[in-house]
């Protein structure tokens, strides 16, 4: 065997995959535990079918601010003691919210296990925020807006990305929201939404580390067992984003922006689509890495781009297919968007070498391995698998999805979306002209 | 089984108090292996079996602390060219040969070291490993890589230099350490990237990659022979060779000074509380974590608690002691919207103060220092980060044991030790402050809190300067 096809195979050494174990309760809590007991120490996420593009109308940015409000106090909880359930005794909790989906995430010596169940289902069952902390939390919200989208330089120019690329789906408004949108917000508001979907046959628990099934079967049963399922049907977006009739090119602009940044964006398909693996593989060619084809063109040979990068930002309606670039000093946006382009041709036109597609392989289940390494990490992979993806094998039969694209699955896929989709361009600069 | 359900049957009432948690397990701690190769390379494996993962890092222990004093930005250059070309590799082929393998290769300047890190599945790092030793030992430092680096770095500090925070770190450096080995932003200044020469890089690189000035270590799915051997074998022919020592200046008193840069429109304002801090040999290091997991280390901590939970003025405010072969520096920092920067520069101050003033209560000081155990095991799960962890304490010469006293060490700290420290450590009198916003928005409630503030306008700010002004 010589050393190119040795390099080929790299990838195909076997991977064990993640073993869980699926419940489903009485009402409609979705259970999948994956017992490991490598350190004394465990995982627990819960997963929630809403997010960003739930958001009641007039109220962009609720699902995310709704979120916060989830460390706030609940029937048995004062406000901050999810905090005193993990970080004062070893461990650390956060969430996060996305367009289709809100999770809640803790790491902790495992003795606390048992608490927290009982905490996650307590918060699921209810809360009770008062008008004080409703009030403090929107500011720090607010402050958070400012921090990721008024303080860098770069700030607007993301936000403006799906404000500007979908035209009608919810996808449109960004998750954080806007000042305003945040202002208009009640604390009516708050319980509405709780009771329309934290709720059980809304929600996906995830736990994994050191734990006895044995044990952990009867806590979930008892506590989350516990929690009603509403009768009411939980609303489901349904709006459809209509595909693009022309391409078009907007430009937006910011305070302080020190070199011109563009972006392409072409509407992409569901996250579910089983395109999905030929688009990771074209985005990692197309940028990953310095050896990537817009890198070594931009970056390296023409030296007309300061940062590159493409990614196929897929949901669960549909997706964004997202070029973006920064300009380097003296460039113009124009060069840059010209020598995109030319890659674009090269790789609709072309199909890409074996070498190249083996690299993409291989850097993507590398990406997917680290994500292993850690309980938090196996955790999320599963609770996004199951919730986004609705299938949570994906976890495991994704890996073997991604060795099986072909070189001509990735020219299909490219001329599908990239070639024969419409395109937006958005070009951002200094407000004011040039810094 | 009977028993089991009457058990459960008496459960069905939901409980209004958390359950206490059962026995707690002690966790398994790594014990790296370790050996010096004959040219003095110290290599040390962590072995943690699991996910089919390695980390690698090797640490030149010499970084940005060594730039001269008007090349700024030196170590760093030289560090992230290793990449860009080798006598028998082109920048295209060694990004081309480690990509292939899924592998993750970077490298740079960092304070008391230069590093290069890898990061790949553990079937491929024989085939990897052969490109890091290739670029720590022959890099060409071709003059058309230095020029291209030399116009990304430009580019990208001048995007740094518009995000506040990112500006208000550079400038509290230089404030914190004026014209001292630490006073310089590492990744270099608009003037000192342009001044720096090939012969610069050259002379650096020449000087202080050896063998016996560098650390290796591996972690992961890897057995120590496993790694001995491919250490020997892609680094045995290194050469040893004359190091200078790292020189150690002493730190002049920082000056207590009140610093704006003024960036109208900024978004927000970041305002940071700087002042020197330890060595990370210091004998109060277990003290000093405690000290800081108290006032601003993590989520709960008192500085988070008064600024962010209570009166929602940031997103998120904390503190940090960055240790260093020498004194590094210790800040406090929040983001917050410009109207309240000085009503939050005047929260962590009187923090600062509160807390070399009177004891930590039990009930406080029990979960802080949970909260750091629990940080430090969980740094242990990741390949990256255990590596990186035991690479430090070799980089500073401390007992790789270290790695099993770090809980011990944290659990023996008193309260009335945190008093003292913080007391002795860190009154806000002798801290700087740094603001970096729309100062039109807070600069009349600032001086009256802080009537010696001095206001620069960003197009006046120079980083070279102690004074911070253009001449």
């Amino acid at each position: 065997m010589n050393a190119f096809l040795a390099l080929l195979l790299a990838a195909t050494v076997p991977i064990a995959p993640i073993q869980y174990r699926h419940r489903t309760l009485a009402n409609g809590l979705q259970v999948y535990s994956v017992e490991d007991h490598a350190a004394p120490t465990v995982a627990i996420q819960v997963w929630y079918h809403v997010g960003s593009k739930d958001d009641p109308p007039g109220r962009s940015g609720f699902a995310h601010l709704f979120e916060h409000m989830m460390f706030k106090s609940t029937a048995h909880m004062k406000s901050e003691m999810m905090d005193r359930l993990t970080e004062d005794v070893g461990g650390n909790n956060n969430a996060s919210t996305a367009d289709d989906a809100t999770w809640y995430y803790e790491a902790v010596p495992s003795n606390y296990l048992q608490t927290l169940l009982w905490a996650e289902a307590d918060r699921m069952g209810s809360l009770d925020v008062d008008e004080a902390n409703f009030n403090s939390e929107r500011e720090v919200v607010k402050e958070e807006f400012r921090t990721s989208v008024l303080a860098p330089p770069y700030g607007l120019f993301y936000y403006s990305i799906d404000k500007d690329s979908f035209a009608a789906h919810p996808y449109r408004r960004p998750t954080i929201g806007s000042i305003e949108d945040l202002d208009s917000s009640t604390l009516a508001d708050v319980q509405k939404f709780h009771t329309t979907y934290y709720r059980p046959d809304n929600a996906t628990l995830v736990i994994v580390g050191d734990f006895d099934s044995k044990q952990l079967d009867p806590w979930v049963d008892q506590y989350f067992g516990a929690v009603a399922k509403p009768d009411l049907a939980i609303p489901r977006v349904s709006v459809k984003e209509p595909p693009r009739d022309a391409s078009k090119t907007i430009t937006e602009t910011g305070p302080n922006v020190p070199l011109p940044a563009v972006a392409l964006t072409w509407l992409a398909p569901s996250a579910t689509s089983a395109d999905r693996y030929a688009l990771d593989i074209a985005s990692a060619i197309l940028a990953q890495g310095e050896s990537s084809r817009l890198y070594q063109s931009l970056i390296y040979r023409q030296q007309i781009a300061q940062d590159v990068s493409a990614d196929d930002d897929l949901r669960e309606d549909l997706g964004l297919y997202v070029i973006t670039a920064t300009v380097a000093s003296d460039k113009s946006p124009e060069a840059v968007l010209k020598a995109i382009d030319a890659e674009l041709r090269d790789i609709e036109t072309k199909p890409v070498s074996a070498a190249e597609l083996a690299k993409a392989k291989n850097q993507l289940i590398t990406g997917r391995l680290r994500q292993r390494e850690t309980n938090d990490g196996k955790a999320g992979a599963l609770g996004y698998s199951a919730t986004v993806l609705h299938d949570a094998a994906e976890v495991n039969s994704g890996l073997a999805k991604l060795q099986a694209v072909t070189a001509a699955d990735v020219q299909r896929v490219v001329n599908k979306y990239l070639k024969d989709g419409k395109s937006l361009t958005i070009t951002y600069v200094s407000k004011g002209g040039a810094q | 089984m009977k028993m089991l359900l009457v058990a459960l049957a008496l459960f069905t009432q939901v409980e209004t108090t958390p359950p206490p948690p059962a026995a707690p397990r002690e966790p398994q701690l790594p014990k790296p292996a370790e050996k010096t190769l004959a040219n003095g390379l110290r290599v040390i494996v962590v072995q943690k079996p699991g996910v089919p993962i390695v980390a690698v890092r090797l640490l030149i222990k010499t970084g940005s602390e060594a730039d001269p004093a008007n090349l700024a930005g030196l170590a760093d250059m030289t560090a992230s060219l290793l990449t860009k070309g080798t006598k028998t590799r082109s920048a295209v082929q060694i990004a081309r040969g480690v990509e292939a393998l899924g592998a993750t290769l970077e490298s740079g300047g960092a304070w008391d070291n230069s590093f290069v890190s890898l990061d790949l599945m553990s079937s491929n790092l024989p085939k990897a490993l052969v490109y890091v030793a290739d670029i720590v030992r022959n890099p060409v430092f071709a003059n058309d890589e230095i020029e291209r680096l030399r116009a990304q770095n430009l580019d990208a500090l001048q995007v740094a230099m518009h995000q506040p925070r990112s500006l208000a770190g550079f400038v509290a450096t230089r404030v914190v350490f004026g014209a001292g080995q630490y006073g310089h932003n590492l990744g270099g200044t608009p003037d000192s990237l342009q001044r720096i020469k090939r012969a610069d890089i050259v002379a650096f690189h020449r000087k202080y990659y050896k063998p016996n000035n560098a650390i290796l270590v591996f972690g992961g799915e890897i057995t120590p022979d496993k790694a001995f051997a491919l250490a020997e074998q892609n680094f045995g022919a290194w050469k040893k060779g004359e190091v200078p020592a790292s020189t150690s200046a002493q730190l002049a008193a920082a000056p207590h000074r009140i610093v704006v840069i003024d960036m109208p429109e900024a978004g927000q304002a970041a305002v940071l509380v700087a002042r020197p801090g330890l060595k990370r040999v210091d004998p109060a290091y277990s003290i000093a974590q405690v000290t800081n997991s108290v006032l601003g280390g993590g989520y709960s901590s008192r500085l988070n608690q008064e600024i962010r939970i209570k009166r929602g003025l940031s997103y998120g405010a904390g503190s940090l002691f960055d240790l260093r072969r020498d004194v590094g520096p210790f800040t406090a920092s929040a983001q917050t919207k410009n109207e309240s920067a000085a009503e939050v520069a005047g929260l962590i101050a009187e923090e600062l103060n509160k807390l070399g003033k009177e004891p930590v209560a039990d009930v406080e000081l029990g979960p802080r220092k949970a909260t750091l155990i629990g940080n430090f095991g969980r740094s242990l799960e990741s390949s990256g980060s255990l590596v990186g962890r035991v690479a430090y304490l070799a980089l500073y010469g401390l007992s790789l044991d270290e790695i099993n006293r770090y809980i011990s060490g944290i659990q023996s700290v008193t309260a009335q030790q945190v008093e003292q420290f913080a007391g002795a450590h860190l009154g806000a009198s002798d801290a700087s402050i740094v603001i970096v916003g729309d100062a039109k928005k807070f600069i009349e409630p600032l001086k009256k809190q802080f009537p010696n503030v001095e206001v620069i306008p960003i197009s006046e700010l120079d980083l070279n300067s102690p004074t911070l002004r253009k001449r």
